[in-house]
């Protein structure tokens, strides 16, 4: 519905609406106060009420952008809406307050007036916003109703007061102010949201509290994804585009934060064209030049990069599944989280010993940084000779200190499977160019802190190295030249350089 | 001081060493008594002033904090601030100034516009090095060659650079470092010291003072040259840039010859075993020692160290300079060129080695970057001498599991100017100094992987996105390697002095894995 039609509409509904008046008058007579002046506030509330109800379903938010206009008046909408929001919470303040000073009492009516006011106003730029910048998510939707319920609760919250005041109604007006603060709440909250984003709050939430929160209820979709669309092109689109595109807002009825939901397009047609990137809107607005009217994303929210484009377009190219594990042409770093540094304990105490070791063996214990619980590296470099499994041994002492075991080049053999498995805050371990073979690599599986081990250059097969596979913090392995792998072979390359092939864009 | 024989006074004057003072004001005077004491000497024979002006910067010191700090120090290990992501670093420095433009910095659009001057916008007010300055036009010379995309980071790499292009995935090019110096010998110190001026310690001196060694046998700080190729123009590389300036001379590179024997004199001349050494030694120490507390000059100290140093460096060198173990897959790796002493791919694989060994900071030098004119003669030549190198010690690095600790860095001084120094033809064309941009790159320890960090403009002129200046630069390096650049200071001439120097550097955490 455009606006003529909404005059014409408005015209009808002034005509008709004396007699409907009267009628209502007439039968509001038989329960409604007999003072004729409460019995009209009464009635035109109760209009009023219908009214908003009404609205949205007569003028429906139908994801389309409208007037200009109304998105410039609509976006003062976040700045009016906190003015109610302030209100309304002074309300039970000052009437709990006028307990104890009376004239506060005043002060609250005239501030639930004012609420009711601001309500009005926010609740009419709101839906100017919601209609002129065509959102229509659900989330837009509970906002709203969120709103038009308040607004008429707090109507009747100043309707019931004065009986309140009087003393003639006790219970109804606290319990419809009590309603009307949840009521605000959750609107609030639903406003918020699309704004910020669903997981606004809980983002940052220490974990304790989230279980809490959510009563310890885990999401099924909390496994780790595998498909390509939800490890690469979902968290974009999520990241990018779903402020406005998701569940909230959904404008122009596109919402991108599912696989189903963004094959469904929007109100403009599908976005994405399995195979064919080139006839993907999705595709097309992103890629326009940033000034273009319809350059996506809108209005200067950060664009995708270029990276995140290709591996969009190589998704759709080959056929946009929603299952597919791999793209080829498209290989990503996985970006997984190392293990942050568990703190060791106070060795301070075993100072003096340290270093009579050091001055006795050679090898050092050397601290990781300033910060003592860093833990301590085991330096063997200058002895790595004559450091063997009795050397090691005697270091079992100040194992759980030790986070780094530089056992590269020493003599240690596979013996030292049991004293290392008692170093039980070890991040890294060296074995590069020793003369074990891994028999009893298995002993380590005990070091869950263990991040790095190398066995370059020893004599490790493939089978000696499998229980490794279990360790799951263990994520850098390096076998190089041993059984286990072999060193790997080097392309060669054409002599490009000497031939000095020239640029082939200036030889055109 | 002694009293004159003629003297009638005969009062002894007080030794302030005797004096019931605190020990680090008794250091401060023994300090001053250095300066006079080597006066004193000096003002007997005119000549010595000649000396004393060579050695000054030694000898005429204006710190008093190398005294109190030696006791801590003597080159044993010291704890980074915070647990760091690299222990050791290896730093390919490419001196002359690479083309960002024919390497590194891809501008398509550039082929379109040769020949036609670069607007007068692009260059501003810069002034000019004197060899272009008189130029009547800056004709816009596209780079001869071709580009491609390598790796998953899809990286546009030059032609020039077959190899170092398949390591674009470990890489992390910075494409807006820029500089203040327009001229080798500042813009070299700068990069290097920090500072335009010589006299400041370098990169490496100070990774030395700050975290110490990990390996008693070999120095913390070795520097590699690479074999001069006559061909090639090449800017002169002095001690200056591996020099500790006013920190302990014990924290200054220590640099493998090229040719022959890596360290000249290592080995024992016929008759003399190791433990006549060793006694030879002990004696010079003591002798030394005496001196040391005769005049508590801490470069004393540093010479008895760096005797011991060589002493155990006679057995460490030779061990590390040989490559006979090497097994067959580290020639296919590096190239035939790697068995040749001297040539870039052999320095590699020796700072690889280093790295094994614990060496706490490698730099390579390779000249001859520096081409003003003849491009496409020079360029093709320099890149064949170094990419395989770079590619072979960066993957050679990953595999042994070192590239998780160490930190490799490959820059120049400065930049070149896209548009032509001299005459530009289809076939060739030169470019002079540039220092508002210039690509560099690091790889390993502490820096995000597969990434391109700045832009620039169209020209490959100015940078437009995340300038990184040298003291930003070298900030990040330090931080790299556990140390905040703030705190490492020493304290010389009244001013803590620091790597950064005295304008607020940042770590580019852009940088940073």
């Amino acid at each position: 519905m455009d606006w003529k039609n909404l005059s014409a509409y408005w015209s009808k509904l002034k005509s008709g609406s004396r007699g409907a008046f009267q009628k209502l008058d007439d039968f509001s007579r038989r329960f409604l106060p007999t003072d004729r002046t409460v019995r009209t506030i009464w009635c035109a509330s109760f209009l009023l009420s219908l009214v908003l109800l009404l609205l949205p379903l007569v003028i429906r938010l139908d994801g389309k952008t409208h007037a200009d206009w109304q998105q410039f008046l609509g976006r003062f909408h976040p700045l009016m809406v906190h003015l109610p929001i302030g209100f309304i919470v002074l309300v039970p303040l000052l009437e709990i307050g006028s307990k104890y000073r009376p004239a506060l009492r005043e002060a609250a009516e005239f501030v639930l007036g004012l609420s009711f006011l601001s309500c009005l106003g926010a609740l009419t730029l709101g839906y100017l916003l919601a209609y002129g910048s065509g959102a229509a998510g659900a989330g837009v939707s509970r906002h709203m109703w969120g709103g038009i319920a308040l607004t008429i609760g707090v109507l009747l919250c100043l309707l019931a007061r004065p009986y309140w005041v009087s003393g003639t109604v006790t219970r109804v007006y606290p319990t419809m102010l009590m309603c009307v603060m949840l009521v605000l709440v959750w609107a609030a909250h639903e406003g918020g949201s699309i704004t910020h984003g669903s997981n606004y709050l809980t983002k940052y939430m220490p974990p304790t509290l989230v279980r809490v929160a959510t009563l310890g209820i885990v999401h099924a979709n909390t496994a780790a994804p595998t498909s390509f669309y939800a490890k690469h092109i979902n968290p974009i689109l999520d990241a990018k585009c779903v402020s406005c595109h998701g569940e909230a807002e959904a404008k122009g009825g596109l919402r991108l934060d599912s696989y189903e939901q963004m094959m469904r397009g929007g109100k403009d047609g599908a976005v994405i064209v399995p195979g064919k990137p080139e006839e993907s809107l999705l595709l097309q607005r992103v890629t326009l030049p940033a000034d273009h009217k319809q350059f996506m994303p809108a209005e200067g929210k950060p664009p995708l990069t270029s990276e995140q484009i290709s591996w969009i377009k190589a998704w759709v190219q080959q056929g946009a599944s929603a299952s597919a594990t791999t793209i080829s042409g498209i290989s990503i770093r996985e970006e997984t989280p190392e293990l942050p540094r568990m703190p060791v304990g106070d060795y301070s105490a075993l100072m003096p010993e340290i270093e009579q070791m050091q001055k006795g063996q050679g090898a050092k214990l050397l601290p990781v940084s300033s910060k003592a619980t860093d833990g301590l590296v085991l330096n063997t470099e200058d002895v790595s000779a004559n450091f063997g499994d009795t050397q090691l041994a005697a270091f079992e002492k100040f194992a759980p200190y030790i986070v780094e075991a530089e056992l590269g080049r020493t003599v240690v053999t596979n013996a030292s499977f049991d004293t290392l498995a008692k170093f039980t805050h070890l991040r890294v371990l060296h074995l590069e160019d020793t003369a074990i073979t891994g028999d009893g690599l298995v002993k380590l599986a005990p070091l869950t802190q263990l991040i790095y081990l190398n066995l370059s250059g020893t004599k490790v097969t493939q089978a000696a190295i499998a229980p490794l596979a279990a360790m799951k913090n263990l994520h850098h392995v390096y076998i190089y030249n041993t059984p286990a792998g072999p060193a790997p072979v080097v392309a060669p390359v054409e002599n490009v350089a000497q031939a000095g092939v020239p640029n082939s864009d200036q030889a055109k | 001081m002694k009293q004159h024989p003629l003297c009638t006074d005969t009062e002894v004057e007080q030794n302030v060493l005797g004096l019931p003072v605190p020990a680090g004001l008794k250091r401060e005077w023994a300090a001053l008594q250095t300066r006079r004491h080597f006066l004193g000497r000096s003002g007997k024979v005119l000549g010595w002033a000649a000396i004393a002006s060579l050695l000054g910067d030694q000898a005429l010191r204006g710190d008093t904090q190398g005294a109190a700090t030696m006791d801590a120090a003597a080159g044993g290990f010291k704890p980074p601030l915070f647990a760091p992501k690299a222990k050791r670093a290896i730093y390919l420095f490419m001196s002359g100034g690479p083309s960002q433009v024919d390497m590194w910095d891809y501008k398509p659009n550039l082929a379109a516009q040769f020949d036609k001057d670069i607007p007068d916008s692009v260059r501003g007010a810069q002034q000019l090095t004197g060899m272009t300055s008189g130029q009547a036009r800056f004709p816009i010379a596209p780079s001869h060659w071709g580009f491609k995309q390598y790796g998953s980071s899809g990286t546009w790499v030059s032609d020039l650079m077959p190899y170092t292009g398949r390591i674009v995935d470990d890489m992390t090019i910075i494409k807006s470092t820029n500089t203040d110096a327009i001229n080798h010998e500042p813009a070299i110190m700068l990069m290097n010291t920090g500072n335009m001026n010589a006299g400041k310690p370098c990169l490496g001196a100070w990774l030395s003072y700050g975290l110490g060694s990990m390996n008693d046998n070999l120095p913390t700080f070795m520097v590699l040259q690479t074999k001069l190729n006559q061909k090639e123009d090449n800017q002169p590389v002095s001690s200056r840039l591996w020099s500790s300036g006013f920190l302990s001379s014990q924290y200054a590179g220590v640099g493998l010859r090229s040719q022959g024997d890596p360290v000249l004199y290592l080995t024992d001349p016929n008759g003399v075993d190791r433990d006549v050494r060793r006694k030879m030694l002990d004696a010079v120490n003591e002798i030394n020692q005496q001196t040391y507390e005769e005049l508590g000059d801490p470069e004393t100290n540093s010479r008895i160290s760096q005797y011991e140093m060589a002493y155990r460096m006679q057995m460490s060198v030779p061990e590390l300079a040989d490559l006979s173990k090497e097994p067959q897959s580290t020639w296919d790796l590096y190239g035939p060129e790697a068995k040749e002493p001297g040539t870039f791919a052999y320095n590699c694989l020796i700072a690889r080695r280093m790295a094994e060994r614990n060496v706490r900071f490698t730099q390579i030098y390779k000249r001859g970057w520096d081409m003003h004119g003849n491009a496409t003669g020079l360029l093709p030549m320099l890149c064949q001498e170094t990419d395989r190198g770079c590619y072979a010690l960066v993957t050679d690095l990953k595999q042994r599991g070192l590239l998780d600790d160490t930190l490799v860095i490959w820059a120049g001084e400065f930049g070149r100017t896209v548009y032509s120094q001299g005459g530009l033809t289809k076939e060739n064309y030169g470019r002079d100094h540039h220092p508002r941009c210039f690509t560099t790159w690091m790889a390993g320890g502490g820096v995000r992987p597969g990434t391109t960090y700045g832009e620039t403009d169209d020209f490959s002129y100015n940078v437009v996105k995340d300038p990184v200046p040298v003291r930003d630069f070298n900030a990040t390096i330090l931080h790299c390697l556990g140390i905040d650049h703030n705190k490492l200071t020493y304290k010389f001439q009244g001013l803590d002095q620091k790597l950064t120097g005295t304008t607020p550097a940042s770590v580019v955490t852009g940088l940073l894995a």
